[in-house]
């Protein structure tokens, strides 16, 4: 949950690279942060948030090639040389060797002096990289927490709600910085008091984002309880973006499956397939996901397809949770504790420890059930024998159990000490229909959350708009022609005035 | 630091406690629960002394055991939330105190009693251990173990534990968990047996002698054949099969609405 998940959550961010962006891929990182900060401006100028979040896409990708000077350049050339924010910019990056910034002064002072001063979110934004950069290395942690700090400090002053997408990412590095410097807990009083500024500010991107942070933090410390009233108390944004509900979705089904709410948990876990990006992109998050997924689905009682373990990504990550399966199937405790105590330090690092051990009683069930199909009368002592169970008299008790549950049809004749199973149900009743309404209801669910999941693009609608106006204008035209051919046609006015 | 007369009073009350005085010993308990108030420590505010910290989490683990001698589980409850402020917040100032599993154990165990399944998974999670150290831990293990005979059905194995307590706080909580299993396990025996001899009942309910079964069985209503020695189960009668029309109308409707929009 530690490593591999932050790294999900960074390639999440990558998702859906368009085709424009690869076109600028050659570009040196100071021109990509130049261009960047010229799409800021357009956004900011224009209240589209699109140009924003469109810089923001390529934050992972740019974050690799960043470097001190990278960095120093791209501040040299954004701000004008006297300009207080790039004296507080650079202060946080090392001087640079005498020579070499000097150079660049000389060179970009004199194109940038006429320059007006950039947006404050530009300001923010190059914020953000230097807090990335610092974090690379271990040295500089220190530096990034005061950074944090600044930043934030500065963010919630200005409030601009054209700064609310590049808040959400500083948020994330904030995270992030508390995480690596190893006092995650201390993070969350900032992080509840900023939620609720969020909230209040309707500044949804935010909202999202802080609240995944916290529930993370929680979750990290086993704090069910109170993630679980976090989530009771708040109400997630709708319209944050498909990687934060995901994340979000993930989360509740952590908390689900531990209170045993096997089947909300499901639900949720599901929509958290649904909505992450695909498993090349982001794979550890595919990965953590689909493993808390298979074992609530073994708690549900259900059996996780044998497809999913071939998949490319999954393959070597769920070995473990292969074999459990194997075990659950086969309704063997032997087999299902050897494999436990095989992969107890993986499952202890997946945090799936306590919910696998929950499901000794489901290899159980199974036993009984396979039991029961497959003999119409059957010892105590051979169950217990087949099971591996400890004594005949826990033997009785379990069966007992599993008959009052429904788990199979039958009857202990306790005076000759076998049990005698029932007949099989036929397959009409009541019951059939509620599995029919459980599976129809799932279909639907599916098909609505699917409509919501979809994404249009921004002022698609005006093409159309467009479109249907050319078209009208054609009408238009047509119809006078009509009319003036009508002039021509002698009989045309007649029939006119005769209506 | 505290004041001495809460010093003096905490003193009082070891010596009254390890003496088995319950009477006094609450007595006390409410006179130091006022003193700690007053000295802001009941709960900690601001930054007390570790020294100071450490009295007041004697006082209310005393308090905890008292409660369950004295059988009162609300009140148990309400220390043990109360305590909850000195294990997690306080856990990297004070030293760890010998007593916090034992009544971390205690606190699964009543969760359990009063059958929160989702809270005792939820307390579990929670615990500051590793989840492969849990089973190492004796106050810990008790209550996973009933948990795990519990929900698969091994009652023997639950009623043979009720002497395996880890301390003495445990037994008052098995004796009330027997009262549980018991009516389980007859839950059960009505569906699982067409009749059972009245011997293999006793057994099988964990009573000694065949009227305890018989006043049993009549609580829950069973037919008891005293000659054969028989108790026989009811059997239900195959009900007729009605067809929830309410229900499936209300799907039907869902489903075309439902339709409506996608189409």
């Amino acid at each position: 949950m530690t490593d591999v998940e932050m790294k999900s959550a960074d390639e999440k961010r990558e998702d859906k690279t368009t085709e424009e962006e690869k076109k600028p891929v050659p570009l040196t990182p100071v021109a990509e942060i130049k261009a960047n900060v010229a799409l800021i401006e357009r956004a900011v100028a224009t209240f589209e948030p699109r140009f924003t979040h469109r810089v923001l896409r390529s934050l992972t990708h740019l974050r690799r090639r960043l470097d001190d000077t990278v960095l120093r350049d791209a501040i040299n050339e954004t701000y004008a040389s006297d300009s207080p924010s790039k004296k507080a910019l650079l202060s946080w990056l090392p001087e640079a060797t005498a020579e070499q910034s000097m150079d660049i002064d000389a060179t970009s002072q004199p194109s940038k002096q006429s320059q007006p001063e950039p947006v404050p979110e530009v300001e923010i934004y190059l914020r953000l990289l230097i807090l990335h950069h610092l974090l690379t290395s271990q040295a500089n942690y220190p530096k990034a927490m005061k950074l944090a700090h600044d930043t934030i400090d500065k963010m919630q002053t200005l409030n601009r709600r054209s700064m609310d997408a590049i808040a959400a990412k500083v948020w994330y590095a904030v995270e992030r910085t508390y995480e690596l410097a190893g006092d995650l807990a201390d993070a969350r009083p900032h992080f509840l008091a900023a939620q609720r500024t969020a909230a209040l500010r309707h500044d949804d991107e935010t909202e999202a984002s802080l609240i995944n942070r916290i529930l993370r933090s929680y979750l990290q410390y086993n704090l069910y309880d109170q993630a679980d009233k976090l989530v009771s108390k708040t109400s997630f944004p709708t319209a944050a973006g498909n990687p934060q509900h995901a994340r979000y979705h993930y989360y509740l089904g952590r908390i689900k499956a531990v209170q045993l709410n096997y089947t909300a948990a499901h639900t949720n876990l599901q929509q958290a397939i649904r909505r992450a990006p695909p498993a090349k992109t982001a794979p550890g998050f595919y990965q953590a996901v689909h493993k808390l997924t298979i074992v609530v689905e073994l708690l549900m009682g259900d059996i996780p397809e044998r497809s999913l373990f071939r998949h490319p990504v999954l393959e070597k990550a769920l070995s473990g949770y292969f074999e459990i399966v194997k075990a659950v199937r086969n309704g063997s405790l032997s087999q299902f504790q050897n494999t436990l105590s095989k992969y107890a330090a993986e499952f202890e690092a997946d945090k799936t420890y306590t919910l696998i051990v929950r499901l000794r009683q489901n290899v159980i069930k199974t036993g009984i059930r396979r039991l029961s199909l497959s003999y119409s009368r059957i010892s105590l002592r051979d169950i217990c024998v087949k099971l591996h169970l400890d004594s005949e008299e826990d033997a009785e008790y379990i069966v007992g159990k599993a008959i009052r549950d429904g788990v199979i049809d039958g009857r202990i004749v306790h005076e000759k000490g076998w049990m005698e199973c029932g007949s099989q149900k036929g397959g009409y009743g009541p019951e059939v229909s509620d599995v029919f309404a459980r599976r129809i209801a799932y279909c639907l669910e599916l098909h609505n959350q699917s409509v919501k999941a979809m994404r249009y693009p921004l002022n698609a609608h005006r093409k159309e708009l467009a479109a249907a106006e050319g078209a009208r204008e054609r009408e238009k035209e047509l119809a006078k022609e009509i009319q003036e051919g009508g002039d021509l046609d002698d009989e045309g006015p007649d029939l006119g005035e005769g209506f | 630091m505290a004041p001495s007369q809460l010093v003096q009073l905490y003193r009082e009350l070891q010596q009254v406690f390890t003496s088995g005085n319950l009477q006094q010993t609450g007595v006390l308990l409410t006179r130091l629960k006022i003193a700690l108030t007053e000295a802001g420590l009941l709960v900690p505010l601001g930054n007390p002394e570790a020294q100071d910290l450490v009295i007041a989490r004697d006082i209310l683990e005393v308090g905890a055991f008292w409660s369950i001698r004295t059988k009162d589980i609300p009140s148990f409850d309400r220390y043990f939330s109360q305590l909850q402020t000195f294990y997690n917040d306080y856990s990297s100032v004070l030293p760890p105190s010998p007593r916090e599993y034992p009544l971390r154990g205690l606190n699964l165990i009543r969760l359990l009693t009063q059958n929160r399944i989702a809270d005792f998974h939820t307390t579990l999670e929670s615990l500051p251990l590793r989840a492969d150290a849990l089973t190492g831990n004796p106050y810990i293990a008790h209550p996973i173990n009933l948990e795990q005979w519990l929900m698969e059905g091994s009652y023997s194995k639950v009623w043979n534990a009720r002497e395996e307590a880890p301390a003495e706080e445990y037994k008052f909580f098995v004796d009330s968990l027997m009262g549980t299993i018991r009516n389980e396990i007859a839950s059960c025996e009505e569906a699982a047996y067409d009749s059972l001899p009245l011997k293999d009942a006793a057994t099988l309910l964990f009573f000694k002698n065949q009227s305890e079964v018989i006043a049993f069985a009549q609580e829950r209503g069973w037919q008891v054949d005293l000659t054969a020695g028989k108790i026989i189960f009811a059997k239900k009668t195959e009900e007729k099969i009605e067809i929830p029309k309410e229900k499936l109308i209300l799907a039907d409707l869902h489903y075309a609405r439902e339709l409506e929009q996608i189409v």
